[in-house]
C-alpha cells in the first residue's frame, strides 16, 4: 500500500509549477510575545475552556510532561508524528506567533513561516472555529507558562514527510470554507454541531479514514473508526452498542464521562471527557443533542429492553469451546466483582459488559486495552478506576476472556467481524502498544 | 518518581518506582500488613483495597495509578475496626485462618454501597473473585447479609 | 496403624515422655503461678524415671509450663499447637479451663516459639485435641485442686468445704479470688503420675464450658487487619529473597548461573545457590535483593543453567501408569492386612466384582504463600521466623542441614494463613536457611503463588483396585483394596513408616480410612510407594490423608457393589454396620463402634429424604459414610450430596449438602460447625474443581487462572448436624472432607447412570461415559 500512496504522490510532483503557486504561503513575521497582562482574565478563562472543548493537552501535553509543551508521538499509518509545543515559548513555541498566525495555523493548518503542518493538528475541523473563539484560545495559549522544549522529528518517510506535499492534501481533500449553521435546526441542535464538528473534531476519531488518511464523508461520516489503536465506536443509527445513544445517555456520558447503559470513557476518549469538565452544561447538551440526532434521536430504553439484554448474563451457550469456559471462569473470578450488576438498571461504576461496545463493536481493541491497560482515575467518570490485568492475565487468559464476553454477548453472525477471530494476536500487539503507553 | 496519595486518610508520598504494585508499596513501603499477597494476578481478592471508594485488586495497582487518590485499608475501614461488617463477620465467627479476610470484608464493604440489600446471587457474583481457601463462604455471605440489614437500621 | 501416636511423640528429635505419663508440678514465679507437667530434662536430673515424682521445691526447676495465672487473675494458656483456621487456641484453652474452673473471661493465649520444654511441636492428622483432651483436663484439674487448697488455707477453711467457681475459691464463709490467691498464697504443690493420672474429671453433666457455645479468641484481630501472619514480619536489616526453582524438583544441579543482567535492577543483591546436605532443596537458587520487587524483576533477569533430574520427563499420565503397573504386580508393595483364608474365601466366592478408580494430584493453595526470615545470630545460633505446623520434624533436618545442633535453632511462631498440611513440610523454611547461610544475610524468603506451587508438596494421586467376593447369598466373603501412591511419610518422616505383613514398611498415612467398620469377611489392603511420585516432587500430607482419596475409592465401590447385588446402597451399608467383633469399637477410642457409624447414616437418610423425596429429572441424592483418619480416633460421619448433571454439558451441580458427624464431645460447636463447614466444601472443592497437571516434571497449573478451587457461587446449600452425646472428643479439622467426593460420585449415578471413577468428577467425563451408554 504504502508504494502506491508513494508513486500518487510522485505524480502529485509532476503537476508542477500552478500547483507550486498554490501551496506556497508567506510567512507571518514574527513579533514580540504579548504580554500576559495585555489579555483580559475573562478572555483567558473563556479560552480554557475551549481549549477544553477541543482537548488540546490530550495531544500537546506528554504524560507527565509541561503543559501544552507538546513531544507526544501519534502514530499514524504513515509514521509517528510529534506534536509541537504550544506554550509562549519564541524558539520552541508560539510565543513569537501573532494572532494571525494562531488563526492561519488552527484553520488552514498552516505554521507561522508559511509550511503546511500534517493533517494531524485537525484543522479540517478547526476551520469551523468562529472569530471570537480563536481569539479566547489565542489568549489562553499566550498566557500559558512558556517552555523551552524541541519536539523530535517525526518518523514519515520521505517524500511524505515534504511539508510542501501536503498542500497537495489538502488540494485533494481539504476546503477551508467554515460548516454554515442550519437553519432547520434548533439552535441547541447547531451549537452542538459547531461543537462537535469544530474545536471537539470529534470526527478525527469517529470517522475513518481513507488510504491517505482524510476522513471519509457521505456515510462514512462518524461510523466508527481505528485510531492510535483505539477504537472510536460509530456514532451513527443504533451505533455498536446494544442499545443506541439516547440524547440523555449522551447528556450523562459526555457530562460525567460515563453512562449507564453504555459504560465508562476510557483510552483517549477518557481525555476527551477531561478536557469537557470545563464546559457549562448547556453546551455538553448541545453536543448530545446533535449526536442523538445523528442516531435517528432514540428514546430511552424501556427497563423490559434492558432486563432483557442484561438477562444473558453470562450465560455461555451450551457449544460453547473450552476456551470460552476458561474465560468465563477468569471473567467470573476475576471481573465480576465490579462488572456485575443485579437485575435492573445498571450502575454507572460497575460498567455492564452486556451493553458495552467493546464487546458488542466490530473491533476488539478497546476490550483488550482496557483489560490490559485499565482506566486511570483522571480519566473519564469520577472515581472510576480499573487497573489492567497487563501482569495478571497472559495472552490466552486475555483472549479467553475476550472470547468468553463476545460468545456471551456478542453479536450472532460473528463472520461480518474478522477481528474477533484473530484475538490472540491481537493481544500480543497491543500488550506491547500498552506498554509503550505507560 | 514520588507519588503522593491518601491512605486510611492519611497523607503519603512515596518513592516507589511507578508500576510498583500497590500492594508491595502498601504493605512494605508503608510497613501496613493487613492488606495480603494471595496470588499476584487479580484471581484471590486478598490484596483488595479502596481506591476512591471502590474496591481494586492492589497487587494489579500501579502506585502511579492511584497519585491524588484516597485508599482505605482495612486498618482504615473503620476507626475502631467496628465496620458493620467487621462487627457482623465477629457475631457470625466468620475467619478461619483468617488471612483472606481483610480482602473479603473490603469486597463487601464496596458490595454493599452499590448494593444496599444484596440477593444470594449478588453476593455470589460480587464475592466469588475472593477466594478462601478455608471455605468460610457459608459464614461470609451470612455476615454480609447481616451486615447489610443491620446497616439498613436493623438491631444485630 | 495404632503405632502413629506414639511414634509422633518420638520424632521430636530428642526423646520426648508422651504427655499422658508426666508428673505435675506447681509453682511460683515471679508473683505468678505457673503449672505444668515435669519434663524429661527435671526428671532425669532428679536421677527419677519418667512418670516419677520429682523434687520438693520447684527452686531452680524449670517444668514444662502449660499456663500461668498472675496476681490479677488472668490465666494464660500457652498453646504449642499452630493457629491455622481451626481456633486450636480456643478448643485447648476451654479444656484446660473447664477443669481448671477458670473465669473464661480472664483466659488469654500464647502461641509459644519452639522450645524443648513444649514439644512436641506437630500439628496435624487432626490430633490435637484428641490427643491433648486428657493431659490438658488433667492439668486443668490439677491446678484447680492446688487452688482449692491454698484458697482454702486463706479463707481458713478445709478445703473439702471449698468448691472453685469462675476462677474464685469459695468456702463456708467466704470466697476469694484466683489472682488473689496467686498474690498471697503459697502455691507449691507436686503431684505423681499416679495422682494425676487418677485425677477424676468433671462429668459430662457439671461442664461449664467444654461442648457450650462460645466466640474463638483468635477471630476478631483477623478482622481488622492486626492478626500477624508469618508474611507480615519484618525484622531489622533483612533483604528479600526470590527462589528459583529446578527444572526438576529432585536431582537437578546448577551448572551456571549468570546475573550479569540483573546487575541492572536497583536493589539486586547477588544470586545464591542452595547447598543442601539434606538434599530436600538442594538444586535450588535464590535471587537476593534489597526489596521484593527488586528481587521479582532481577529474579526474572538472572539466567541459570541447570542439569534436570532424571523426572524432567514425567507427565500426570506416566505417574498413573506406574501405579498401575505396582498394582498389577501381586509381588509388589507392603500387605497391610492380609486376614488369613483369604484366598479361599475369593475361591469359593459365587463372583467378584473388581473396580479402579484414581485421583489426581492436589495443591494445598494455603491462601498464604509460603515464605519465611531466617537469620543467624551471635554464638552461631539460627532464628527462624515461620508458618509451620512440624517444627518437631525440621529440627534434626535443619540441624543437620545448618551443621548446628537443634538447641541453636529457633523457630518463631506466627498464624499461619492456612496450612491444610502444606507446612508440615518446611522445605521452605530450610532454603530460607540455607539462602542466609550462604550469603551471611537476614533473608526474608517470599514465594510467589507460582513458585508455592512449583514446590508442592500436595496431596499425592492414587490408583486403586478394589474388589470384592460375593457369595451365593450375596453376602461379601472378602474384600480387597489395592493403592499406589506416593508415599510422603517415606520421603519427609520415614521414621513414621509403620510395620506390616512380614515387617515390611508402609506408609501409613496413605492408607488411613481404608481398615472400614464394614463386616466384609476376610480383607487383605495392600500399598505400594508410588516411587515415580516420589522421585518427581515431595510429595506431602494434605488435609484429610489417604482418607481423602481410600474414601473415594472405597464408598464409590460400596455403592457399585450394592447395586452388584441388587440392594439399596443405604441398606447394604446398614447391614454390613453391625457393630460385632473388631467393629465393637474400644472404650474411650470407638466406643459403640460400627453402630455410631450405623446411626448417622440413619440420620442422614432422615434429613435428607433420601429415598422419599422425589427430585427433578436428572437430579439425585448419593450417599457415603467415613470415620475420618485412625481407628483408634474415629468421626463418624455420613454425608448425602443432592447433585443435578447437566445432560447437555455434563455440569455437575452439587445443589445441597446434609452431614451428620458424631465426634463424641463438641469441645467447641461452633468451632467444630465451622471445620464442618470448611472441611466439606473443601471436599467438594477436591470432587469437582481441582486437580492439578503434571508436565514436563513440574506441576503446570500453578496460579488460579488455572488451578480453580470452589468459589462462593459453587456453594451449595448445606445442613450439618452434629451427635449429642458425652463420648471422648474425636477429631475435626478433616474427617468432614473424606465423605464428600463419594457421595457426589454416587448421587450422579443415581442421576444419570453413569459411574465416574476418576477425581476430580469432570463434565467431560460425563458426556463420554453417557455417550458410551447410547
Ligand atoms: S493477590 Fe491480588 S488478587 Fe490475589
Ligand atoms: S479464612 Fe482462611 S482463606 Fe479464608
Amino acid at each position: 500500500m504504502k508504494r502506491i500512496i508513494q508513486s500518487l504522490l510522485g505524480l502529485g510532483v509532476l503537476v508542477g509549477g500552478a500547483f507550486l503557486v498554490y501551496a506556497w504561503h508567506p510567512e507571518i513575521a514574527k513579533i514580540e510575545p504579548p504580554k500576559p497582562e495585555s489579555f483580559a482574565a475573562e478572555l483567558v478563562e473563556k479560552g480554557r475552556v475551549l481549549a477544553g472543548a477541543g482537548n488540546c493537552a490530550s495531544c500537546h501535553t506528554l504524560k507527565g510532561g509541561p503543559d501544552y509543551a507538546g513531544g507526544r508521538g501519534m502514530h499514524t499509518p504513515f509514521g509517528t508524528l510529534y506534536v509541537t509545543n504550544i506554550t509562549p515559548d519564541v524558539e520552541t513555541g508560539i510565543g513569537g506567533w501573532s494572532e494571525q498566525a494562531f488563526a492561519r495555523a488552527l484553520r488552514l493548518g498552516l505554521a507561522r513561516d508559511g509550511a503546511h503542518l500534517f493533517p494531524g493538528l485537525p484543522y479540517t475541523s478547526y476551520k469551523n472555529i468562529t472569530d471570537a473563539d480563536v481569539t479566547a484560545l489565542y489568549a489562553y495559549f499566550m498566557t500559558r507558562k512558556p517552555v523551552k522544549m524541541e519536539e523530535p522529528k517525526s518518523t514519515i518517510p520521505f517524500p511524505l514527510n515534504v511539508r510542501l506535499f501536503q498542500a497537495g492534501w489538502k488540494l485533494l481533500f481539504f476546503a477551508p470554507t467554515p460548516m454554515q449553521s442550519d437553519p432547520g435546526k434548533s439552535a441547541e441542535w447547531n451549537r452542538g454541531a459547531y461543537l462537535a464538528e469544530g474545536l471537539g473534531h470529534c470526527t478525527a476519531c469517529h470517522t475513518p479514514r481513507n488510504i491517505l488518511g482524510a476522513e471519509k464523508t457521505g456515510a462514512a461520516h462518524f461510523s466508527g473508526a481505528l485510531v492510535d489503536n483505539w477504537y472510536a465506536p460509530s456514532l451513527k443509527g443504533k451505533g455498536d452498542a446494544a442499545l443506541p445513544w439516547s440524547a440523555n445517555e449522551l447528556y450523562a456520558y459526555l457530562r460525567d464521562g460515563g453512562s449507564p447503559l453504555h459504560g465508562v470513557a476510557g483510552g483517549s476518549m477518557g481525555h476527551v471527557i477531561e478536557g469537557l469538565n470545563r464546559l457549562p452544561d448547556q453546551d455538553i447538551r448541545a453536543m448530545a443533542v446533535y449526536f442523538a440526532d445523528l442516531s435517528g434521536n432514540p428514546v430511552d430504553p424501556s427497563a423490559q429492553e434492558v432486563a432483557t439484554l442484561m438477562a444473558r448474563n453470562g450465560m455461555l451457550p451450551a457449544s460453547a469451546t473450552a476456551e470460552e469456559k476458561r474465560g468465563e471462569v477468569i471473567f467470573k473470578n476475576s471481573c465480576a466483582g465490579c462488572h456485575y450488576n443485579p437485575p435492573g438498571l445498571p450502575n454507572v461504576l460497575r460498567p455492564e459488559l452486556s451493553l458495552n461496545s467493546a464487546v458488542t463493536g466490530p473491533d476488539p481493541t478497546n476490550l483488550l486495552r482496557l483489560t490490559l491497560e485499565g482506566v486511570s482515575i483522571a480519566d473519564g467518570l469520577k472515581d472510576a478506576y480499573m487497573h489492567g490485568y497487563a501482569i495478571g492475565l497472559s495472552d490466552a487468559n486475555v483472549a479467553a476472556v475476550a472470547r468468553y464476553l463476545r460468545r456471551t454477548y456478542g453479536p450472532a453472525n460473528e463472520e461480518a467481524h474478522s477481528a474477533w477471530n484473530t484475538l490472540d494476536k491481537s493481544v500480543g500487539a497491543l500488550r506491547a502498544v500498552g506498554r509503550e503507553h505507560k | 518518581m514520588s507519588t503522593a496519595f491518601k491512605i486510611n486518610g492519611q497523607q503519603v508520598s512515596v518513592n516507589d518506582a511507578g508500576d510498583t504494585p500497590l500492594l508491595w508499596v502498601i504493605r512494605d513501603t508503608l510497613g501496613i500488613t493487613g492488606t495480603k499477597f494471595g496470588c499476584g494476578i487479580g484471581m484471590c481478592g486478598a490484596c483488595t483495597v479502596h481506591v476512591n471508594g471502590r474496591a481494586v485488586r492492589s497487587c494489579l495497582t500501579a502506585v502511579q495509578d492511584v497519585a491524588g487518590a484516597a485508599i482505605t485499608t482495612i486498618e482504615g475501614l473503620n476507626p475502631r475496626g467496628e465496620h458493620p461488617l467487621q462487627s457482623a463477620w465477629i457475631r457470625h465467627q466468620v475467619p478461619q485462618c483468617g488471612y483472606c479476610q481483610s480482602g473479603q470484608i473490603m469486597q463487601a464493604a464496596a458490595l454493599l454501597k452499590d448494593i444496599p440489600k444484596p440477593t444470594d446471587a449478588d453476593i455470589n457474583e460480587v464475592m466469588s473473585g475472593n477466594l478462601c481457601r478455608c471455605m468460610a463462604y457459608v459464614r461470609i455471605k451470612a455476615a454480609i447479609l447481616d451486615a447489610a440489614a443491620v446497616m439498613r437500621g436493623k438491631k444485630p | 496403624m495404632s503405632e502413629i501416636f506414639h511414634r509422633l511423640n518420638n520424632t521430636a528429635g530428642r526423646a520426648t515422655p508422651g504427655l499422658t505419663r508426666r508428673g505435675f508440678l506447681i509453682g511460683m514465679a515471679a508473683g505468678s503461678a505457673v503449672f505444668g507437667f515435669a519434663g524429661a530434662a527435671l526428671q532425669a536430673a532428679k536421677g527419677g524415671k519418667t512418670g516419677q515424682v520429682p523434687g520438693q521445691t520447684p527452686a531452680g526447676f524449670e517444668p514444662t509450663v502449660w499456663y500461668h495465672i498472675d496476681a490479677q487473675g488472668i490465666v494464660t494458656i500457652n498453646i504449642n499447637r499452630a493457629e491455622m483456621g481451626q481456633h486450636v487456641g480456643t478448643a485447648l484453652a476451654r479444656i484446660v479451663a473447664e477443669e481448671l474452673e477458670a473465669d473464661w473471661n480472664s483466659v488469654r493465649l500464647r502461641y509459644v516459639d519452639v522450645e524443648p520444654k513444649y514439644a512436641p511441636f506437630v500439628t496435624g492428622g487432626s490430633w490435637s485435641v484428641f490427643n491433648s483432651y486428657y493431659p490438658l483436663s488433667r492439668a486443668g484439674a490439677a491446678g484447680r485442686i492446688a487452688l482449692v487448697e491454698a484458697g482454702a488455707k486463706l479463707l481458713s477453711a478445709a478445703p473439702a468445704n471449698c468448691v472453685a467457681r469462675n476462677g474464685r475459691v469459695i468456702g463456708p464463709a467466704g470466697e476469694i479470688s484466683y489472682g488473689e490467691i496467686v498474690a498471697r498464697g503459697d502455691l507449691l504443690r507436686t503431684l505423681s503420675a499416679a495422682e494425676v493420672a487418677a485425677l477424676p474429671l468433671k462429668p459430662a453433666a457439671q461442664r461449664r464450658l467444654l461442648a457450650r457455645e462460645t466466640r474463638a479468641i483468635d477471630i476478631p484481630d483477623k478482622t481488622n487487619g492486626k492478626a500477624v501472619f508469618s508474611i507480615d514480619v519484618r525484622v531489622g536489616g533483612m533483604v528479600f529473597g526470590r527462589p528459583l526453582a529446578p527444572p526438576t524438583r529432585n536431582g537437578a544441579a546448577v551448572s551456571a548461573i549468570d546475573d550479569s543482567a540483573a546487575k541492572a535492577v536497583p536493589g539486586y543483591l547477588q544470586t545464591v545457590r542452595i547447598k543442601d546436605p539434606s538434599l530436600v532443596v538442594d538444586g535450588y537458587v535464590v535471587v537476593l535483593a534489597e526489596n521484593w520487587m527488586a528481587a521479582m524483576a532481577a529474579s526474572e533477569k538472572v539466567k541459570v543453567t541447570w542439569t534436570a533430574g532424571k523426572t524432567a520427563a514425567v507427565t500426570s499420565e506416566k505417574l498413573a501408569e506406574f501405579g498401575r503397573a505396582q498394582i498389577a504386580d501381586q509381588a509388589a508393595g507392603t500387605y497391610v492386612i492380609n486376614d488369613e483364608g483369604f484366598d479361599h474365601a475369593v475361591s469359593s466366592a459365587a463372583r467378584t466384582l473388581e473396580r479402579n478408580y484414581s485421583t489426581s494430584l492436589l495443591m494445598h493453595f494455603q491462601m498464604e504463600p509460603l515464605s519465611a526470615i531466617a537469620r543467624q545470630t551471635e554464638g552461631g545460633h539460627w532464628e527462624l521466623h515461620s508458618g509451620s505446623q512440624w517444627q518437631s520434624l525440621s529440627l534434626p533436618v535443619l540441624s543437620k542441614s545448618l551443621g548446628v545442633p537443634e538447641d541453636r535453632i529457633h523457630m518463631k511462631t506466627y498464624l499461619l494463613g492456612g496450612g491444610f498440611g502444606r507446612r508440615l513440610n518446611d522445605d521452605f523454611v530450610l532454603m530460607a536457611a540455607l539462602a542466609a547461610k550462604a550469603s551471611g544475610k537476614t533473608v526474608k524468603l517470599m514465594f510467589t503463588r507460582e513458585d508455592d506451587c512449583l514446590i508442592t508438596s500436595g496431596r499425592t494421586p492414587s490408583v486403586q483396585k478394589l474388589r470384592a467376593a460375593i457369595t451365593p447369598d450375596k453376602t461379601i466373603a472378602a474384600f480387597e483394596h489395592h493403592v499406589a501412591a506416593g508415599w510422603a511419610t517415606e520421603v519427609i518422616a520415614p521414621a513414621l513408616l509403620a510395620k506390616g505383613v512380614g515387617g515390611k514398611l508402609y506408609d501409613p498415612f496413605v492408607v488411613l480410612g481404608a481398615e472400614t467398620w464394614y463386616e466384609f469377611g476376610k480383607i487383605r489392603l495392600r500399598s505400594m510407594s508410588n516411587t515415580l511420585v516420589n522421585n518427581t516432587y515431595r510429595t506431602g500430607w494434605q488435609r484429610g490423608v489417604g482418607s481423602g482419596f481410600m474414601n473415594f475409592g472405597i464408598e464409590s465401590f460400596v455403592d457399585e457393589l450394592a447395586r452388584e447385588i441388587g440392594q439399596d446402597p443405604v441398606a447394604f451399608r446398614l447391614a454390613h454396620l453391625r457393630g460385632k467383633g473388631k467393629n465393637a469399637g474400644a472404650p474411650d477410642r470407638s466406643d459403640g463402634g460400627a453402630l455410631r457409624q450405623a446411626a448417622v447414616l440413619k440420620r442422614v437418610v432422615e434429613l435428607s429424604g433420601y429415598g422419599k423425596r422425589r427430585l427433578p429429572a436428572d437430579t439425585a441424592l448419593g450417599i457415603a459414610t467415613t470415620t475420618g483418619q485412625e481407628r483408634e480416633m474415629p468421626t463418624w460421619i455420613a454425608c448425602a450430596a443432592q447433585v443435578h448433571v447437566d445432560r447437555k454439558s455434563g455440569v455437575i451441580q452439587c445443589q445441597k449438602l446434609t452431614l451428620v458427624i458424631d465426634c463424641g464431645t463438641v469441645i467447641h460447636p461452633d468451632g467444630a460447625l465451622a471445620q464442618a463447614q470448611g472441611g466439606a466444601l473443601f471436599g467438594l472443592s477436591i470432587a469437582l474443581h481441582e486437580g492439578a497437571r503434571f508436565e514436563n516434571g513440574q506441576v503446570a497449573d500453578r496460579n488460579l487462572d488455572s488451578y480453580t478451587p470452589l468459589r462462593m457461587r459453587d456453594v451449595p446449600e448445606m445442613q450439618i448436624e452434629f451427635a449429642r452425646n458425652t463420648y471422648r472428643p474425636m477429631p475435626m479439622g478433616e474427617p468432614p472432607l473424606t465423605v464428600v467426593a463419594p457421595a457426589i460420585a454416587n448421587a450422579i449415578f443415581n442421576a444419570v447412570g453413569v459411574r465416574l471413577r476418576e477425581l476430580p468428577l469432570r463434565p467431560q467425563a460425563v458426556l463420554a461415559a453417557l455417550q458410551s451408554r447410547t
